[in-house]
């Protein structure tokens, strides 16, 4: 199953066509969605951390959207990589612990924006709870993150 | 992509440029003592920014020397020593250099919001940029060993190779740990993406607010954020440092690198003026920013997406690994 994805002519077409809108566009657009997710990401959990209190947390709301379409780039850009590289990838460990962490990650944007993005009153304080949760969204995405990079150098 | 410069054009731009460190920190420096004889809190704004745009300065003037050194290796009437002992004199004073602006900035970023300088962070500019003007100075002059035979007598005497020793900081010292050491590299490239991300975080919110795609906050509360963005970029540098030091042809002659130098200058500015500009700094969450607000907005986000790009592209476009 594996090798008969990264034996395809998309595979072929994507690793070994010479044209920079295969294989470097791909990876750049990839790059790019996870400087957009994880860059907002960050943000919002520095501000549940208490840093730039003067902004309203509703006025950051709009970032979730942002990050949805960042997301869904990197579903479709990380897919295409997948492809090319699947017998590989497929078995290797970091690769799947980096989807864990990537989809850690995301379990804890949905669990914020439920419980203190909820479209409700400014909240006068974070509760110890909601800091916990940013907290661990910072060291989540920062561990995705590094599982992504290691990838190029981990066999 | 078209050819910006082969390394015998870079060998020219170091020839054209290599006098703005020493001469810019001396303004710079000399503005800032001005400041405090009139006393006058505009013109200490102004002696900052100077030091900052001199920092942002200094990174093309390092990179292209790197690209000269290469290009006269190996030619008569060149001191090789001193060529050795002026790179390592000009990454110390560069360093110094960097982190000069980088405290200059702060103090900008905080006289921007509580409306005059404190104390303990002006005093410590002034020292750090007594110290950058004494190291530049050194480095210009070993550089000036290199190739002007009439202030040598006619052959390089090797004055600083003989009296200097191990130098503080050698870049051959640094290559050696990158390249030696497996693990370094790949951690440099992590914390490079993990800055990257910090970076452009900030760059997110602060020019989303201003162009007016988010809204309801006022530019006072995002500008809070904005040390988080040279952290980022204090990171980026530091790691990126690492990668230019350890295999500086794959830069030097890659037309990417090239792209990517000039962007993130650009983008230097626009964040100087976003730290200090006047009228977004009094922007309500609801009111809309002017025009110039707006244009200044997008081509942060074009400029910073542009250096990632041109990053991203380093093997792609050139030969970096």
């Amino acid at each position: 199953m594996l090798a008969s994805l990264d034996q395809s002519a998309f595979s072929t077409w994507l690793l070994s066509s010479n044209s920079i809108w295969a294989y470097p566009t791909v990876l750049t657009l990839h790059t790019f969605g996870m400087m957009v997710l994880v860059g907002s990401a960050l943000m919002i959990d520095l501000r549940l951390l208490g840093f730039g209190r003067g902004i309203p947390l509703s006025s950051l709301e709009r970032l979730f959207r942002v990050m949805w379409g960042a997301f869904w780039l990197n579903l479709l850009t990380g897919t295409m990589l997948f492809i090319a590289d699947a017998s590989k990838r497929g078995t290797q460990p970091l690769f799947l612990i980096k989807l864990t962490l990537v989809a850690s990650g995301i379990a804890t944007i949905i669990l914020l924006r439920r419980r203190v993005f909820d479209g409700t009153k400014e909240p006068l304080v974070i509760s110890g709870a909601a800091k916990r949760l940013a907290f661990t969204s910072l060291l989540v995405w920062s561990a995705a993150v590094t599982a992504g990079r290691l990838l190029a150098y981990v066999g | 992509m078209p050819e910006l410069a082969n390394p015998a054009d870079l060998a020219h731009v170091h020839l054209l440029i290599n006098h703005f460190p020493t001469i810019g920190m001396i303004l710079g420096l000399g503005l800032l003592l001005l400041s405090f004889l009139r006393k006058n809190d505009h013109l200490k704004k102004v002696s900052l920014e100077v030091l900052f745009l001199i920092a942002l300065a200094t990174m093309p003037v390092y990179v292209s020397g790197q690209a000269a050194a290469e290009t006269l290796k190996g030619q008569t009437g060149v001191s090789a020593e001193a060529i050795i002992a002026h790179n390592d004199a000009a990454l110390a004073s560069f360093i110094m250099m960097e982190i000069t602006g980088f405290v200059a900035w702060l103090l900008l970023w905080r006289m921007r919001r509580i409306g005059w300088p404190t104390t303990g962070l002006t005093y410590t500019v002034l020292v750090l940029s007594v110290m950058t003007v004494a190291s530049v100075a050194r480095a210009a002059n070993i550089g000036g060993d290199i190739r002007h035979p009439e202030i040598a007598g006619g052959q390089y005497a090797g004055l600083f190779g003989q009296s200097s020793g191990t130098p503080l900081i050698s870049a051959a010292a640094i290559k050696d740990f990158v390249l030696q050491h497996p693990f370094v590299w790949p951690t440099c490239e992590t914390l490079h993406f993990l800055g990257m991300s910090l970076m452009f975080g900030v760059l997110l919110i602060v020019n989303l607010r201003l162009v007016g795609w988010l809204r309801g906050m006022s530019f006072a509360s995002v500008h809070r954020l904005l040390p988080f963005g040279l952290m980022g970029f204090g990171i980026n540098f530091i790691t990126g440092m690492f990668f230019f030091i350890a295999a500086s042809e794959q830069y030097t002659q890659n037309v990417a690198f090239h792209y990517k130098v000039i962007l993130l200058i650009l983008a230097g500015v626009n964040y100087l003026v976003l730290t200090v500009y006047d009228e977004a700094w009094a922007l309500p969450a609801s009111a809309e920013a002017p025009l110039s607000g707006k244009l200044l907005g997008a081509s942060a986000l074009v400029l910073s997406i542009g250096v990632m790009y041109f990053g991203r592209m380093l093997p792609f476009i050139g030969n970096a690994f």
